[in-house]
């Protein structure tokens, strides 16, 4: 039996207790680590497991599927995914190639960032399509998904923007010349977001991120059971790119473009995590038509 | 030096051994930097041991050199001067074909070009390429026909036959110069009667234009000097009984008229010759008095040639002609960039560095192009060598140092530093100055470090770069290179970079097994290069493997089925079909016509109109490659994809990577075309970055080729080769043992050589040059120049095949897998 099994956001002890059943039936463990983070280390979940772990970066699970699928069919084998299996990221290849060889596969659910942004106080029913936000170069700046925030803000919806992380990828020289050679691991702040979403803005120029009337929510850590730990910060874009990148906490980071459908309850329980709380108050009541009270 | 109008900056150019050192020592005799005595046996500009040893140049060698000119002539000089002061700035280039990089980087730097031309060999296959280069550049041609003293001294030929062979050589040269004719330029064909031609022996230091004949007669007979001039060349004829010029070669009387050439040019040189050569010392002083020309006691005891060469010394001063020519008919830089500024500059003509070039302007902002690295005496470090095209250039000031990627408001390439001093540079000694303005040639110390070969300096934020030049010969010949002793290493590391500084055409690089390979443009650059390497840059001892050639690989049908990859996330797909580009097409790639710089709707139109591409297509060419300027081509034919142009980078980098290694044996691509026919991509930029997309660029264009029947090319060298009659058959068993194809056999008229061209593969042609010797007793002596790429028989995929052989050779010398690699290795199935 092959498991793809999710960790949950923050630690070793976020995994599902059929999820750990899963684990410790397991002869091989895989852990994908390149599209998401835990908070803790590999060791830490060794032990917590009582199974050795093994690491799968990018180059593993897109081009060794054979060897983590290896005997499957006999055996079981637990390939972890931080957050959920079918969150964010998708493994739906790997599946699809267990599906292949005649390998039964089962997946075990756990939270992903996709639900528990529901932590900022805005409606999950009121989402729309999440957009990924890439690092930008100096030659390479996509900006497709700002297309897709505005179909969302068309619809009033809120738009969760997920944040590129690099965790092992080789420069593009390095992947050319075929170096295993990979840039330390890289994550992108809030202030670096707001910064490339008003660049985008200032090309576009369709108003969809105004930087004075577009309300925004940074989240860090979320889901995580320290105090303080769990940031989350809430203002208009302008307001956010001042901050210092501090306030923000630690990575991972998301950010939640607010949708004009908002409730005057959404704001209330937002105005706790406001920058500046009064402005907060008027450009809901003026931009988004919020009755507060 | 701070009048641009008096400057002129002119190169000399010929065949290999038709005499430009030599000649150029008669010129730098006259401006007093070397003996006069000394001229012609000195080649003061070949500075190099090894120059100097084997009697060739090697490296073009620059001197700036002040002439004053006759105020007489003034008025012929048909441009713009104050005074008659001027600044001859000159640079010696060498002869061989495997230098003509140096030549390239000369004639940039010049506007005018001495054209010398050995009076028996005539036009030779290098006379041909550099004038070419020249006439590319803009660059106005004058003519020089050299060694008419072996005309007169070994052949003996009579008055008349002479002429004849002055005359077919000047029509040779006319006809290369009217093929490659540039309108802008205007009439640049040389033509004795209008002085841009000139004859003599650089070897004895005597030439002369029709200028000074026409100025003695013009006297004499008291008519217009110009009018003489034009008198004293062609079908002119001088009736000594009726004392009249007729233009038919016999009187009424049908008694054969002399030509005026003959009689009043060719007579006296004769009569000179013929006395000196006879003994008849008497005769010889009488003449000389009645010429004007005055020999001291000492000159006078001499005897044979060397009497000769003092007295024709004393007549015609070659120094003298040569300067007065180069003085009156060459372009001063104020009226050369004028035409040439578009041609030089990549940016709008009408921004402010375009507008400093254009008028050669001091005090606009500075332009300068740097041509090449000259070594100092400071080992390791180099004068970047090159010429101010606007403002002036000082020590000081921080200037923009713009390598050959630089893009304007980009910050690659460029380089914010201030020079450390400027010089000129005089053959083997250096003359600091403190500034240099517009329109003259000078070195720069303290910027070689940012500099790989050539670049551009300028002030202005704004301003783009010049053209890079392009070069005739390529490095098709390399050689790996490894130290003997494993602690040398980085010695020989460092001496590559230098060695690569050093030379404008050779190229440095490290293959996958790790080993250090140096490409030239044939056997004896290479030869040279590595010498160099060995006793100078790095200083450490080498191994060095046999010479191998580098190949292209190509296809030679469009792709039997549209090739598909997909990215290793599997969420991506690429569909490319690869297809021939048109030999023209690529060759007018590679020669700069079709250009990844020019504007994408001008090159769609010349596409469309002269290489019958759709113009839709033609204007969705996405890149050139490889190294963004190769003769591949990467072209968008999709249809309304949403995301494309976010993925376009991606792709761009992998085609890079494929075309520079191709699927076969990870030689160049030449010539291919790839067709982008459709993506499939993931909505979420994330999952289509450079990781995902620029592998997938270069598998599915590796699948596309198999796809293609791939072919290879291997280089082709142009052999011209002089010899007499009895060594033809031997040159043709040399030739057919190593594959070559004569195409061309001919006698020189007039002279008892043997002209023979052919085609020989590089391949076959190492120690062609001894083998042929040995054949034919050492009559024949070959030049080579690299002609064309030529595709190879066969197909490398087909297994026991020769081409097969060949590929596998190559895979295993750099390292890799010795088959080329199945199909599904990058075709995947849907």
């Amino acid at each position: 039996m092959f498991y793809a099994v999710g960790l949950g956001l923050c630690d070793e002890k976020d995994i599902t207790i059929r999820g750990l059943e899963a684990v410790k039936r397991s002869t091989r463990v895989y852990l994908e680590a390149y599209t998401s983070i835990l908070m803790v280390s590999k060791e830490k979940l060794e032990e917590f497991y009582g199974r050795p772990v093994i690491l799968a970066d990018r180059e593993m699970v897109e081009l060794q599927s054979d060897e983590i699928l290896r005997d499957a069919d006999k055996e079981d084998v637990s390939f972890l995914v931080v957050g959920d299996p079918f969150g964010a990221t998708t493994h739906t290849d790997l599946l699809l190639r267990a599906r292949a060889l005649g390998i039964q596969t089962r997946v075990i659910h756990n939270a992903s960032i996709m639900n528990a942004v529901g932590a900022c106080g805005l409606q999950l029913y009121n989402f729309g399509q999440a957009v990924s936000l890439v690092f930008f170069t100096e030659t390479w700046k996509p900006d497709s998904f700002y297309d897709h925030i505005r179909e969302n803000a068309d619809l009033g919806m809120h738009t969760l923007v997920l944040l590129d992380i690099k965790v092992k990828e080789q420069s593009e020289e390095n992947l050319i010349r075929g170096r295993k050679i990979y840039e330390p691991p890289r994550y992108m702040s809030i202030p670096t977001a707001v910064s490339q979403l008003l660049d985008v803005e200032a090309t576009r120029k369709q108003g969809v991120l105004a930087p004075d009337s577009t309300l925004a929510i940074a989240l860090s850590r979320v889901g995580s059971q320290t105090d303080g730990e769990q940031r989350i910060v809430c203002g208009t874009l302008r307001e956010l790119a001042v901050q210092e990148s501090s306030i923000f906490g630690e990575p991972l980071h998301s950010l939640v473009i607010v949708g004009r459908r908002l409730h005057p309850l959404e704001v209330e329980f937002a105005e706790v995590f406001a920058v500046n709380k009064d402005n907060l108050r008027n450009v809901a009541r003026t931009v988004y038509g919020c009755t507060l009270d | 030096m701070d009048k641009p109008t008096n400057i002129r900056n002119m190169s000399v150019i010929a065949h290999v051994d038709h005499g430009k050192s030599t000649l150029t020592d008669s010129l730098v005799s006259k401006a007093g930097i070397i003996a006069q005595a000394k001229a012609g046996d000195m080649r003061f500009t070949d500075t190099r041991e090894d120059e100097k040893e084997r009697g060739i140049t090697i490296k073009s060698t620059a001197i700036s050199m002040y002439f004053e000119v006759d105020k007489e002539h003034l008025g012929s000089i048909k441009q713009k001067t104050e005074g008659n002061e001027f600044l001859i700035n000159l640079i010696d280039s060498p002869g061989h074909v495997d230098f003509s990089s140096e030549v390239t980087a000369a004639l940039r730097v010049t506007d005018g070009a001495l054209v010398v031309v050995d009076c028996i060999e005539g036009v030779c296959v290098q006379t041909e390429t550099v004038l070419r280069q020249a006439l590319a550049e803009r660059i106005r041609p004058v003519l020089v026909i050299n060694k008419v003293d072996r005309a007169l001294l070994e052949l003996q030929v009579d008055k008349e036959s002479l002429f004849q062979t002055f005359s077919r050589t000047i029509e040779s040269v006319n006809v290369i110069i009217s093929t490659y004719h540039d309108p802008v330029l205007g009439d640049v064909q040389v033509y004795p009667d209008q002085g841009t031609v000139a004859f003599g022996s650089g070897l004895h230091g005597w030439g002369f234009t029709l200028r000074q004949f026409a100025n003695r007669y013009a006297k004499k007979f008291g008519v217009d000097r110009e009018k003489m001039m034009a008198k004293l060349w062609g079908d002119n004829f001088f009736n000594p009984a009726t004392k009249k010029w007729s233009t038919k070669a016999t009187d009424a009387d049908g008694k054969q008229l002399e030509r005026a050439f003959n009689m009043f040019v060719l007579d006296p040189i004769y009569k000179i010759f013929d006395a000196v050569m006879n003994f008849k010392k008497e005769q010889v002083f009488n003449m000389l008095e009645k010429l004007d020309v005055k020999l001291t006691q000492e000159e006078k005891d001499l005897d044979g040639k060397a009497l000769l060469k003092v007295c024709m010394r004393k007549f015609l001063p070659a120094g003298d002609s040569m300067l007065e020519m180069i003085v009156i008919n060459l372009p001063s830089p104020a009226t050369a960039q004028r035409y040439r500024v578009e041609t030089l500059y990549e940016g709008p003509m009408d921004d402010e560095s375009a507008i400093g070039i254009r008028d050669c302007d001091p005090k606009a902002p500075l332009v300068l192009y740097v041509s090449k690295m000259v070594p100092t005496s400071d080992k390791g470090r180099f004068y970047a060598f090159g010429r101010v095209f606007s403002g002036t250039v000082r020590s000081g000031p921080k200037y923009r140092i713009q390598g050959p990627n630089y893009l304007p408001g980009k910050k690659d390439d460029l380089f914010v530093k201030a020079v450390q001093r400027t010089v000129l540079m005089m053959g083997r000694y250096i003359e600091p100055i403190e500034d240099c303005p517009a329109g003259n040639i000078v070195g720069l110390v303290g910027i070689d470090q940012f500099l790989l070969k050539s670049g551009t300096v300028t002030e202005s934020e704004t301003a783009h770069n010049m053209k890079v030049m392009k070069f005739s010969v390529s490095p098709v010949v390399q050689v790996a290179v490894e130290v003997k002793n494993a602690a040398d290493l980085p010695k020989l590391v460092e001496g590559l970079k230098r060695l690569s500084k050093s030379d404008p055409c050779v190229q440095v690089s490290i293959n996958e097994s790790g080993e250090h390979i140096v490409a030239g443009a044939g056997e004896l650059h290479l030869e040279i290069c590595l010498k160099d390497l060995e006793e100078d840059h790095a200083g450490v001892p080498l191994k060095k493997s046999d010479p191998v050639v580098g190949y292209r690989e190509t296809v030679k049908a469009e792709s039997s089925i549209v090739a598909l990859s997909k990215s290793q996330n599997k969420h991506n797909r690429l569909y490319v079909k690869a297809e021939p580009l048109d030999e023209e097409l690529s060759k007018a790639i590679e020669a700069g016509k079709i250009n990844p710089r020019d504007d994408f709707k001008a090159r769609a139109r010349i596409l469309a109109d002269e290489y019958g591409w759709d113009v839709t297509d033609a204007r969705k060419i996405w890149c050139f490659g490889p190294e963004t300027t190769g003769p591949n081509l990467l072209v968008d034919v999709t249809k309304g994809v949403q995301y494309l142009n976010e993925i376009k980078d991606s792709c761009v980098a992998g085609f890079q990577w494929a075309t520079k290694e191709g699927v076969c044996a990870e030689e160049n691509m030449r010539g291919v075309r790839f067709n982008v026919i459709d993506v499939t991509l993931h909505a979420d930029a994330i999952h289509r970055g450079g990781g995902q997309i620029i592998p997938t660029t270069r598998r599915v264009c590796y699948a596309a080729c198999l796809l293609a029947t791939p072919g290879i090319q291997e280089p082709i060298y142009l052999v011209e080769i002089q010899c007499p009659e009895n060594a033809i058959g031997g040159i043709y068993s040399c030739l057919n043992r190593r594959r070559g194809q004569v195409f061309s056999e001919e006698q020189r008229p007039g002279t008892p050589m043997f002209t023979v061209k052919a085609y020989l593969p590089v391949n076959e042609s190492f120690g062609f040059t001894a083998d042929l010797r040995s054949h034919t007793q050492g009559q024949a002596f070959p030049q080579s120049v690299f002609d064309h790429w030529e595709v190879m028989n066969g197909s490398p995929i087909e297994k026991g095949s020769k081409l097969e052989e060949l590929v596998r050779n190559i895979r295993i010398r750099k390292g890799l897998k010795p088959e080329i690699p199945p199909l599904d290795t990058y075709y995947d199935k849907l």
